[in-house]
């Protein structure tokens, strides 16, 4: 598949709004803006900006149940300012800065809920994408991320069995960056590459290099297809966490040796070579590509801190909880 | 004595109990080189092996069912959820397996499995981070459920409930876990989970029942209290919910004639609830007021600092008690 140097260079600034979205999370943390503990995607970024690529490219609709450590994607269904403005526990966030990033819930947008507790969602997503096609929704589907770790749950076996048996449209994702919190992949599964599992269940499962983005984005260009014709299938991309499982982990059941040399195997700086090499990129466009992804986010965090935090009243409001008056209390 | 904190209390309960039982096991998620989700394992894969401190890959389902099989083969497995929200996915295994295996084996087999359970909010990571369980399983017979404060009882009970052959969920409030407290350096004997009510307070004008960071809040509470109207008050931390002491609580009622109960689980279908039915069906007669309680709003928990809407406050314990004591 080819992607035009627009393509590229659009794929080029979401590898890097990605990079200045996990720096600024961690910045806004230590700096006391954010509050519980926020995963960030630093070191996976090829990964949010291939995504990303493929929902832009394809006429497919997409819904996603997107959760930590994918906060590009999130922001990109929900609006980089809601998205924000959520992290921070502010009204203007998506679900009114009260149920948080890690809750994040925006149907409309395709957002299906996030969820904190890991391991359901790609069942969940399978009856989301079961209500898809038996309404005749074409070219949509359901995408269904997790991580290396989450994918060991019992539900998500479970999962690519109805799928398969259904032959629903789903894509189901997953973003092994070789550990979960401090279990490195080895000790999780005796699988070299983790899309294998798809085997079991008859679907086809592709493994690709995380850290490219346009083998990500052509990866799932392809699952998005196979979904829409009701071929259920696995996508994995192999990448790397570099911050702790949250940030400020100590990270002491880890060899801490790579940060030595991030550069070496940092995807942006390698993406930046490859597009230099095509003569498509210059150390001015990567400036300007910097500064503009930075400002935009800063004036979002800018805009956010300035919003109110909701107000007792909003918190327990009885018709957040309930959908009719027939409770009539909490 | 030495001075500990909840966190220390919990590791040093393994180690004893670990050194003392080589058939306790321990089964969870990060227990290898990050000592368990929140240190508490520290040191023990070290000491005791990879196969006695099992690691396990993010699967509670499985390996909750996993531990009741192996307390079938003759084992006393520690099991931890990093959340005890995440109990959940392993409602299966304990609550239609394991509290009934007892029952169903003719009084013959038992399951002493120990279900651990850091709960409730402090950690500002909303809905399905900071949820408090217990009444979740107080409804279902043969689970026993202990629940202690300080590190000395969290020392102690979790070393009973690891020894009790019923399956039994331990659980502790994360909110409390730097807690810090006297810690005996030997214990003479652990506890019985019969009889651990324990009177922390006496006082003559309320008896309040109190768990968890509920009752370090109704200890804060109480004191502005009793200096600002002179009154005095009966504390008592449980320390057990099931086997409950219901006769510590009631020769206090029976003594103060009024009850407050507070903790931070949603008040309705609260474990709170159950204490006050006890008490009025029990002391009816000595009850000179309605009892009152002082819990969490039955709402959904919020993200960040919002969280303190839902949870009792010092100023919620003092209003619940000025109500009781009129
Ligand atoms: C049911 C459940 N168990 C445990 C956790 C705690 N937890 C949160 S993230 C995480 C690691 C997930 O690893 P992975 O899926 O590989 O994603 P990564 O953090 O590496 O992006 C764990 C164990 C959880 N949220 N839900």
């Amino acid at each position: 598949m080819n992607f035009s140097n627009e393509e590229l260079l659009e794929m080029y600034s979401d590898i890097v709004k990605s990079r200045v979205l996990g720096e600024k999370i961690v910045e806004y943390i230590y700096s006391g803006k954010i509050a519980g503990a926020i995963h960030p995607c630093l070191g996976q970024e090829a990964v949010s900006a291939g995504i990303l690529t493929a929902f832009k490219k394809s006429d497919i609709k997409t819904f996603g149940t997107e959760t930590h450590r994918a906060q590009t994607v999130m922001a990109h269904r929900v609006g980089w300012k809601p998205f924000i403005a959520e992290l921070l526990g502010r009204t203007g966030g998506c679900n009114d800065g009260i149920s948080g990033e890690y809750h994040i819930h925006d149907l409309k947008n395709g957002q299906l809920p996030a969820a904190g507790a890991l391991g359901g969602t790609w069942a969940e997503i399978s009856g989301f994408a079961w209500a898809l096609k038996n309404d005749g929704k074409k070219r949509q589907i359901g995408f269904a991320p997790y991580g290396d770790g989450a994918i060991s749950q019992g539900a998500t076996y479970e999962a690519m069995n109805i799928a398969a048996l259904f032959q629903l449209p789903v894509l189901f994702f997953i973003e092994n960056n070789g550990i979960a919190m401090s279990t490195p992949v080895e000790k999780q599964s005796p699988l070299e590459n983790l899309a294998d599992r798809a085997a079991a269940f008859n679907m086809q499962g592709v493994t690709v290099d995380g850290d490219d983005p346009v083998a990500v984005a052509e990866a799932v260009l392809n699952g998005m297809e196979l979904a829409a014709n009701n071929e259920p299938n696995v996508v994995e991309v192999k990448t790397m966490r570099w911050e702790g499982h949250y940030v400020g982990d100590p990270q002491k059941y880890r060899d801490l040796s790579y940060k030595n040399d991030l550069d070496s195997i940092c995807p942006v700086i390698r993406f930046e070579k490859r597009l230099k090499a095509l003569g498509i990129l210059d150390d001015e466009t990567i400036k300007a590509v910097r500064e503009a992804q930075t400002k935009e986010i800063v004036d979002g965090f800018d805009e956010g801190l300035v919003q109110n935090v909701a107000t007792k009243e909003q918190v327990l409001d009885y018709s957040r909880v309930y959908s009719n008056n027939a409770g009539g209390e909490l | 004595m030495s001075e500990m904190s909840v966190m220390k209390a919990l590791n040093l309960a393994m180690f004893e109990e670990m050194a003392s039982d080589e058939k306790v096991i321990c089964i969870g998620e990060d227990l290898g080189k990050q000592g368990g989700c929140w240190g508490t394992f520290t040191g023990l894969q070290d000491k005791f092996g990879i196969n006695r401190v099992l690691e396990f890959p993010i699967l509670e389902a499985g390996y909750t069912l996993f531990s009741v099989g192996a307390a079938l083969g003759g084992y006393r497995p520690i099991v931890e959820y990093m959340f005890a929200d995440f109990v959940t996915l392993g409602f299966e295994g304990i609550v239609d397996i394991a509290a009934k295996i007892h029952f169903n084996s003719g009084g013959v087999d038992s399951c002493p499995v120990t279900f651990v359970l850091p709960q409730g909010g402090g950690g500002k990571s909303g809905a399905h981070h900071s949820q408090s369980v217990e009444a979740w399983f107080a409804n279902v017979p043969g689970l026993k459920i202990v629940a202690p404060t300080t590190p000395a009882d969290i020392r102690a009970y979790y070393r009973a409930a690891i020894r009790d052959d019923d399956p039994t969920l331990f659980i502790y409030q994360r909110a409390t876990m730097g807690l810090t407290g006297e810690v005996p350096d030997v214990l003479d004997e652990v506890p019985s989970l019969a009889k651990a009510g324990k009177v922390v307070k006496t006082g003559a004008d309320l008896t309040i029942v109190a768990y968890h960071r509920a009752l370090v809040n109704v200890m804060a509470a109480a004191a502005i209290v009793e200096e600002e109207t002179g009154k005095t008050i009966e504390i008592i931390d449980p320390r057990v919910l099931i086997p409950f002491d219901k006769e510590c609580v009631f020769d206090s009622v029976k003594k103060t004639g009024r009850l407050m109960v507070a903790h931070e689980a949603p008040e309705r279908g609260g474990f709170g609830a159950q204490i006050v039915s006890w008490v009025v069906e029990n002391c009816m007669n000595e009850l000179e007021a309605a009892p009152v309680r002082v819990a969490g709003v039955n709402s959904i928990i919020p993200f960040g600092d919002l969280e303190k809407y839902l949870y009792p406050s010092v100023e919620d314990m003092k209003a619940g008690i000025l109500k009781a004591l009129i």
